[in-house]
């Protein structure tokens, strides 16, 4: 019972991520490797707005994912977009912006560990496990989020633009959309709600410099799996992974997680490339 | 810039060059690094030619960003500042360097070569993390230089010291007290307080995956089944982890009705938070290094309420040493200190002592002063075994162990002698 | 410019001054601090080159170099502390497991285009990060293998010998990559449909290339490990491969000579910047943004070119 319930709010999360992650890749084609530098952020903002300038809670979380949105765009205008003719080349400077994003926030924070506060403290009580309010709300929110965006994109004509976009990204240009101000979207949706799972996953999890490390490595591990671009694929990936893990946890032990993500990408990279609902391997 | 395609250009307008075409080399990117690296590679061969200083120094390798290595500074600075009042040693000063040493060997071996071969220090005061301290010896000992331990418990620093004595003397452990005796410690607390106190027979024992804890546990867990406990479950944890809850789950499981902890340098905060939070009918305690720092309970929003940390020392009369030192420790830093300062304090102290007592400056007849120690520390005495590590028992240094009451208070629950209040049990379980 | 046939006079004799130059140098600033920091970059120049011969040439950047890095040096622990056997074994030890797990991963993956490869080889090194600390047992885990014999006492001796492997490597795989085998590569790297017309058989090519640099690669971690006289898992991090990459842009891409100076001016600059503590690893990751928007083609290759026209032209 336990299991389905702490599987359930990791999956959340990794789904919130990969989602993103997923998101800016189908439409701009674009790996960021600093997808967890918006997590990061999304956690150290809320902390910094409570804890320092002492806002209430809800108001710092919607700034802070407001100002990571911003944070997001700002990168990709300036500097994914002049290296996009080369796939290396995104790479490695999404890269070196999460080391530089770590670095600013080890030398303005410090290594250890900071307290973001919760949501909710209590405790709730489900079917005789006890699970942390904080979680639950997570699960529920990240439910919310992404089902809108779903809706967003399914519903709305902005939605059908993006769509477009990652289908054909020239036949998109020839029919008139503006596909630089779609990626800019894109890329604030996808930092947003990077930065929501920070918000969130902040007060149970570790806020400390490093943390941007992990979410990537399961954000792409969920995106390979499902296939890169398909929002459906990652959702399901994040749960077959989120599970998957919390399985490894209880009847292994906590040590084998990590390898549970890296190998499910290892393994869909050599055996089916195009993970579940991809559409091809190759580029 | 017309050269024909050559290796590193891009071929055929395909594959993946990093050609930027929209992007002309600005020439004076490019004559700035060049000066700028030509600067560098100059700078650091002139600070090779270091030459022979007067004062004493004294390098510190240790983990700057934790509180263990911010306050082994402190320390170090109270006891120099106050050495040199007094006229230094032999008529020299004491200065220090410190070099960050992380938790991580690789940059570990790096500080110490940092230290002995471009500082040219006399001596090495510092440590926190058994494994990087292992992976600094064989260096330490090439160089022939005075290693003071301050912060590093695997009892395999020092087990070189008899077996290699020749090449391993100039390392010494002046605190804390080796992992296998917290481990006789922690089965003192076991047998004397949970069991004998508390009546928890019933116990679960979690520790980080680290050397030291590796070195303590087969001696903690012989020693507490010896003592009468009830070993309900054992896991080591990878200190990475920051999801506790399927361990918290199998802990309550396990009908353990006590915790014992062992964790130095993994998440203590977010363990606390987690276990608040899920409110686990398990009291918890041991030791816990993060726990010993003066804002734990503060930081983590007061959610460490009943853990009982074991300590050092508190603020309380171990020896006459103990308050004042506790209280001017403040009055230069926000918080009260970690055991890493008490140590580094002594062991500034006893170094100069030991070079008074040789009289002179040439390493082994320091070591064998060293060796002679007897010195009142912070926490009680030092004095060294045949391994040079600190030795444990009745006025010596020992475990403590307090626990976290409202506000933040530190109350010493034990040993009996040093009870300041009486036990707490987590506010969901009374 | 001469054709891709031979190694020109010119750019040998800059090659041996250089290495004069790096050989005197310690004798000349005298100090273990100086012999050190050379030592480290030369080892770091042998994996530079390494992973230039086959990601610089065929552009299948591999992400995950620091795997065959921590399988050389872990090999070197467990030869010599674990199984007691005399330092010298570690080399040609470590240089075929490094083939061994070239081969094992290169056969999958090779396969794979764009950025899968370079992702692949990256999930492939954190796992074993992973599984050094899950069997730590026998690894030492997190803590790693302490107390490795070195392989000459002396340290400038080392250094010296250290250098002759660089030498010899850079060399060997300067040759290859004009020779032959270098077009066939680069060729891959333009268009592997025309190649594949050609009757040329990429896969074998692109593994072979890559069991040749995880060998070289291998190499340098046992030199490194019996440096350092440990290992810990950190050699198979992210870092180290990014490191790795960075040098070789700094020097050019595909030019082999290149990382050489990158990797020197890079460890340099780590050292250098040891005094700024905190601020180090911050200004590195700005200088690799900074050298991935205005010098995409590296810094010393494009530097010795302009260098090399002007002087040929005297010649």
């Amino acid at each position: 019972m336990e299991i389905l319930i702490y599987g359930a709010v990791t999956s959340a999360i990794y789904a919130m991520l990969a989602v993103g992650f997923t998101l800016i890749f189908g439409v701009a084609r674009v790996l960021n490797l600093a997808h967890g530098s918006f997590y990061a952020l999304g956690a150290y903002g809320t902390y910094v707005l409570t804890s320092i300038v002492g806002l209430p809670l809800w108001l710092a979380a919607l700034l802070a994912i407001a100002g990571v949105s911003v944070f997001g765009v700002v990168v990709e205008k300036a500097l994914i977009r002049p290296l996009r003719y080369s796939q290396l080349g995104v790479l490695m400077i999404t890269l070196a912006v999460s080391l530089v994003v770590e670095q600013a926030l080890f030398l303005i924070f410090g290594s250890e560990y900071r307290n973001v506060p919760a949501f909710i403290d209590t405790k709730v009580s489900i079917g005789g496990v006890d699970v942390a309010g904080q979680r639950l709300l997570t699960l529920v929110v990240a439910v919310v989020a992404i089902g809108a965006l779903y809706l967003f994109i399914q519903r709305t004509r902005l939605g059908s633009a993006i769509l477009a976009i990652s289908q054909d990204a020239e036949a998109a240009k020839y029919m008139g959309i503006p596909s630089d101000r779609i990626f800019s979207l894109v890329m604030a949706i996808s930092a947003a709600l990077a930065a929501l799972a920070g918000v969130l996953a902040g007060p149970f999890l570790s806020v400390q410099p490093s943390m941007h490390l992990l979410p990537i490595v399961k954000a792409f591990a969920i995106v390979i799996v499902g296939g890169l671009g398909s929002i459906p694929g990652s959702i399901l990936a994040a749960l077959m992974l989120g599970y998957a893990e919390t399985l490894v946890a209880y009847l292994i032990s906590t040590s084998w997680t990590e390898i549970v993500s890296v190998l499910a990408t290892l393994l869909t990279l050599v055996f089916r490339p195009a993970g579940i609902f991809g559409k091809r391997a190759a580029f | 810039m017309n050269e024909p395609p050559l290796w590193g250009d891009n071929i055929a307008g395909q594959g993946d060059s990093m050609a930027i075409h929209s992007w002309r080399v600005p020439r004076w990117s490019v004559r700035l690094l060049a000066s700028l690296f030509i600067l560098l590679g100059l700078s650091v061969s002139a600070t090779v030619d270091a030459q022979e200083t007067k004062p004493i120094r004294i390098g510190v390798p240790t983990s700057v960003q934790l509180q263990v290595g911010r306050d082994t500074l402190t320390a170090i600075k109270m006891a120099v500042d106050e050495v040199n009042k007094k006229g230094g040693v032999l008529g020299r000063k004491l200065e220090f360097v410190s070099a960050d040493e992380t938790e991580n060997p690789e940059t570990g071996i790096s500080a110490i070569r940092k230290l002995v071969a471009d500082e040219k220090v006399d001596v090495l005061i510092g440590g926190y993390t058994s494994g990087v301290t292992l992976a600094q010896l064989p260096h330490i000992a090439a160089a022939k230089t005075i290693y003071l331990g301050v912060g590093a418990a695997s009892p395999s620093i020092t087990n070189k010291v008899k077996t290699d004595y020749d090449n391993y003397k100039y390392i010494f452990r002046v605190g804390p007290i080796n992992a296998a005796h917290q481990a006789r410690g922690l089965v003192d607390f076991i047998s004397n307080f949970v069991i004998g106190e508390l009546g928890y027979k019933k116990i679960a024992i979690v520790g980080e995956n680290a050397k030291w804890v590796q070195d303590l546990l087969p001696v903690l867990s012989k020693g507490a089944k010896e003592v009468g406990a009830d070993i309900r479950m054992t896991e080591l944890f990878d200190t990475q982890t920051s999801d506790f809850s399927p361990l918290l789950a199998k802990i309550k499981a396990s009908g353990a009705q006590y915790l014992i902890v062992t964790v130095s340098h993994g998440s203590s905060d977010t363990f606390a938070k987690q276990w608040h939070d899920a409110q686990v009918p398990v009291p918890y305690g041991g030791i816990d290094v993060k726990s010993m720092d003066g804002d734990f309970y503060n930081r983590i929003g007061g959610k460490s309420i009943s853990e009982v940390a074991a300590n050092f020392a508190v603020r309380a009369p171990l020896t006459k040493k103990t308050i004042p030192f506790f209280d001017a420790f403040k009055k230069l830093s926000p918080n009260y200190p970690v055991y890493t300062a008490y140590f580094a304090y002594d062991a500034v102290f006893l170094y100069a002592d030991a070079v008074k007592r040789a009289g002179s400056f040439d390493t082994d007849k320091i070591i064998k002063e060293l060796e002679k120690t007897k010195h009142e520390g912070i926490a009680g005495e030092i004095s060294f075994d045949e391994n040079h590590d600190l030795m444990t028992g009745k006025g010596k240094t020992n475990l403590i162990f307090a626990q976290w009451q409202d506000k933040g208070e530190r109350v010493v629950i034990y040993p009996k002698e040093l009870r300041t209040g009486n036990f707490i049990l987590p506010p969901w379980m009374k | 410019m001469n054709g891709f046939q031979q190694i020109d006079k010119l750019s040998g004799v800059a090659g041996a001054a250089a290495l004069v130059v790096l050989a005197v140098a310690p004798l000349v600033f005298p100090g273990n601090y100086l012999i050190g920091v050379l030592t480290v970059a030369a080892i770091y120049g042998i994996w530079a080159v390494s992973w230039d011969f086959m990601s610089g040439l065929t552009g299948r950047e591999n992400f995950g170099h620091s795997l065959f890095i921590g399988v050389g040096a872990y090999v070197a622990g467990v030869v010599n502390v674990q199984m007691e056997l005399g330092p010298w074994w570690s080399l040609p030890a470590s240089m075929l497991l490094a083939v061994a797990f070239a081969l094992l991963l290169g056969f999958p993956t090779l396969r794979l285009k764009g950025p899968y490869f370079a992702l692949a080889m990256l999930s492939a090194a954190v796992i074993m990060q992973r599984l050094m600390l899950i069997f730590w047992e026998y690894t030492g885990g997190e803590e790693g293998i302490q107390d490795i014999a070195p392989l000459i006492r002396n340290n400038l001796h080392y250094y010296w010998f250290v250098l002759v492997v660089l030498a010899a490597t850079t060399f060997i795989l300067s040759w290859m990559a004009r020779s032959r085998w270098g077009l066939i590569l680069r060729a891959i790297r333009g268009d592997e449909a025309t190649c594949l017309a050609a009757g040329i058989p990429i896969t074998t090519y692109k593994i072979v290339s890559l069991v040749i640099s995880a060998a070289f690669a291998g190499l340098g971690g046992a030199l490194y490990a019996h440096y350092q006289l440990q290992v810990s898992p950190q050699l198979f991090a992210v870092v180290t491969s990014v490191t790795i990459i960075t040098m070789v842009y700094v020097g050019g891409m595909g030019t082999i000579y290149g990382p050489v100076g990158g990797a020197l001016l890079l460890t340099l600059l780590t050292e250098g910047l040891r005094n700024f503590g905190e601020w180090r690893l911050m200004i590195y990751s700005l200088l690799l943004i900074f050298i991935l928007f205005f010098l995409p083609n590296g810094f010393i290759a494009p530097l010795w070119k302009r260098v090399r026209s002007g002087w040929g032209d005297r010649a």
